[in-house]
C-alpha cells in the first residue's frame, strides 16, 4: 500500500479514553481488521478501519517498540497522521 | 432536663458523626478531581473522534439514525442515569422529576442506570422496563447492553446530571439519535469518501458500525458526566451534614453545660437544706 513518495515515518498517536498508549513518529503500525492483519507504513494511502480484538503494535523512529491490546478500536490515515482510538 | 452524663453520650455520637462526614468529605473532594480529569480526558479522546467520525461521508438513507422499521408500537425510550448507591443529595430525585414533567410516561419505556435511581423510581410508583448497574470501572465503559436495549426505538432521551461547579449541579437530557445525526451533518471540511480513502471493511459497514459506537461513546460521556456531578453532590451533601453536625455538637455542649450547672447546684441546694434542717434540728434538740 505504500506510494513511491518521500515520507520516512508516520505520525502516530494511539490512545483510550483515558489512556495513551503512544505519541509519537513511528516506523509503522500494525493491527487487526475484519480482513486480517495489516501494517501502516510511511505513505500510506488514506485509511480508516474498525480494529479487532487482538494485539496494536507501533514501531518506534526511537525507543523499543510498544504493543498493547486492544478490545475494540478504529484506525485512520490521512496523509502522515495515524490515529488509533482504542476500547471505546 | 436531661442527665449530663447521657447529654455528654449523645456529644460524643455526634463528634464520631463530625468527624465520619468529614471523612466522606475529603473522599469525595478526592473523588471530584479524579472524575473532573477523566472528563476533561475523555472530552479531549471523544473530540477527537467526532471529527473523524464526521469526516465520514454517509448516505443519508444508510443512517442508522435515519434507520426505517424502528419503533415499539410509537414508544419512546428514556435512559434514566442516577447513581448507583445513595448520599448525594437530591440530584437523582431532581432527574426524575424533570423526566416526569417532560415526558408522558405513558408512552416510554424507561431503562434505568443505578440502583439509587431504580429505588426511587419504586418509590414515586415509576415502573421501568429495563434496568443496568454503573459500570463498576471508569476506565472503560461498556454500555454496550443498553444500547442494544434502546436501539428498537426511534426516540432515545437521556436524562443525566451534569456537573457546573462544585455548587451547582444542573439535570441535562439529550435527544442520543439526533445528537448523532446533527454532528454528522455539522462538519463539512476534509470529508473522507472511498474515492479517496480505503475503507476496510466497507464504508457501508463502517457507517453502521459508526454511528452505534458514537452513540455508545455519548452515553458513556453522560455517564461520566453524571458521575462527576454525583460527586460533586456527595460533597455538598457531607459539607451540610458535617456543618450541621457542627452545630448540633455545639448545642449539645452547651447543654452538657448547663445540664452539669443545674445538677451541681441541684447538689448544692441539697447540702444547703441538709445542713438548714441539722441546724433545725440541733436548734429543736438544745431546746
Amino acid at each position: 500500500m505504500a506510494k513511491n513518495s518521500e515520507p520516512k515515518q508516520i505520525k502516530v498517536v494511539a490512545r483510550a479514553p483515558f489512556k495513551l498508549y503512544f505519541e509519537g513518529p513511528a516506523l509503522s503500525l500494525s493491527a487487526r481488521n475484519a480482513i486480517g492483519k495489516f501494517d501502516v507504513l510511511p505513505g500510506h494511502a488514506d485509511f480508516f478501519s474498525m480494529i479487532e480484538p487482538g494485539e496494536v503494535y507501533i514501531e518506534p523512529v526511537e525507543g523499543d517498540p510498544v504493543s498493547f491490546q486492544v478490545a475494540n478500536g478504529i484506525v485512520t490515515v490521512r496523509g502522515d497522521e495515524v490515529m488509533l482510538f482504542a476500547n471505546m | 432536663m436531661r442527665r449530663a452524663s447521657l447529654i455528654e453520650k449523645d456529644a460524643e455520637s455526634i463528634g464520631t458523626l463530625k468527624d465520619l462526614t468529614n471523612v466522606f468529605e475529603s473522599l469525595a473532594s478526592t473523588q471530584v478531581a479524579k472524575m473532573k480529569g477523566k472528563v476533561l480526558e475523555s472530552q479531549d479522546f471523544f473530540g477527537l473522534l467526532w471529527e473523524r467520525y464526521t469526516s465520514l461521508r454517509i448516505d443519508p438513507k444508510r443512517r442508522l439514525t435515519n434507520r426505517e422499521g424502528v419503533g415499539n408500537n410509537g414508544r419512546n425510550a428514556i435512559i434514566l442515569i442516577s447513581a448507583e448507591a445513595g448520599l448525594s443529595g437530591d440530584l437523582d430525585a431532581r432527574v426524575i422529576e424533570t423526566m416526569q414533567s417532560e415526558n408522558d410516561l405513558s408512552k416510554t419505556d424507561i431503562v434505568v442506570l443505578g440502583s439509587h435511581g431504580a429505588s426511587q423510581l419504586t418509590q414515586r410508583g415509576l415502573k421501568y422496563s429495563r434496568f443496568f448497574k454503573l459500570p463498576e470501572s471508569d476506565d472503560f465503559i461498556d454500555v454496550s447492553p443498553v444500547i442494544k436495549a434502546v436501539l428498537p426505538y426511534e426516540r432515545i432521551r437521556v436524562y443525566y446530571e451534569e456537573y457546573v461547579s462544585l455548587g451547582s449541579q444542573i439535570v441535562k437530557s439529550i435527544d442520543l439519535v439526533s445528537r448523532i445525526a446533527d454532528m454528522s451533518d455539522k462538519y463539512e471540511a476534509g470529508t473522507m469518501t472511498d474515492y479517496d480513502t480505503i475503507f476496510e471493511p466497507s464504508l457501508e459497514e463502517i457507517a453502521e458500525q459508526m454511528e452505534e459506537t458514537m452513540m455508545r461513546i455519548a452515553l458513556s460521556q453522560t455517564i461520566l458526566q453524571s458521575a462527576l456531578a454525583q460527586a460533586a453532590s456527595r460533597f455538598n451533601a457531607m459539607t451540610m451534614a458535617e456543618d450541621r453536625a457542627g452545630e448540633l455538637l455545639g448545642e449539645y455542649r452547651r447543654e452538657f453545660h448547663r445540664a452539669k450547672r443545674s445538677e451541681s447546684d441541684r447538689r448544692l441546694r441539697e447540702v444547703l437544706v441538709g445542713i438548714k434542717k441539722k441546724r433545725r434540728d440541733s436548734a429543736a434538740a438544745g431546746a
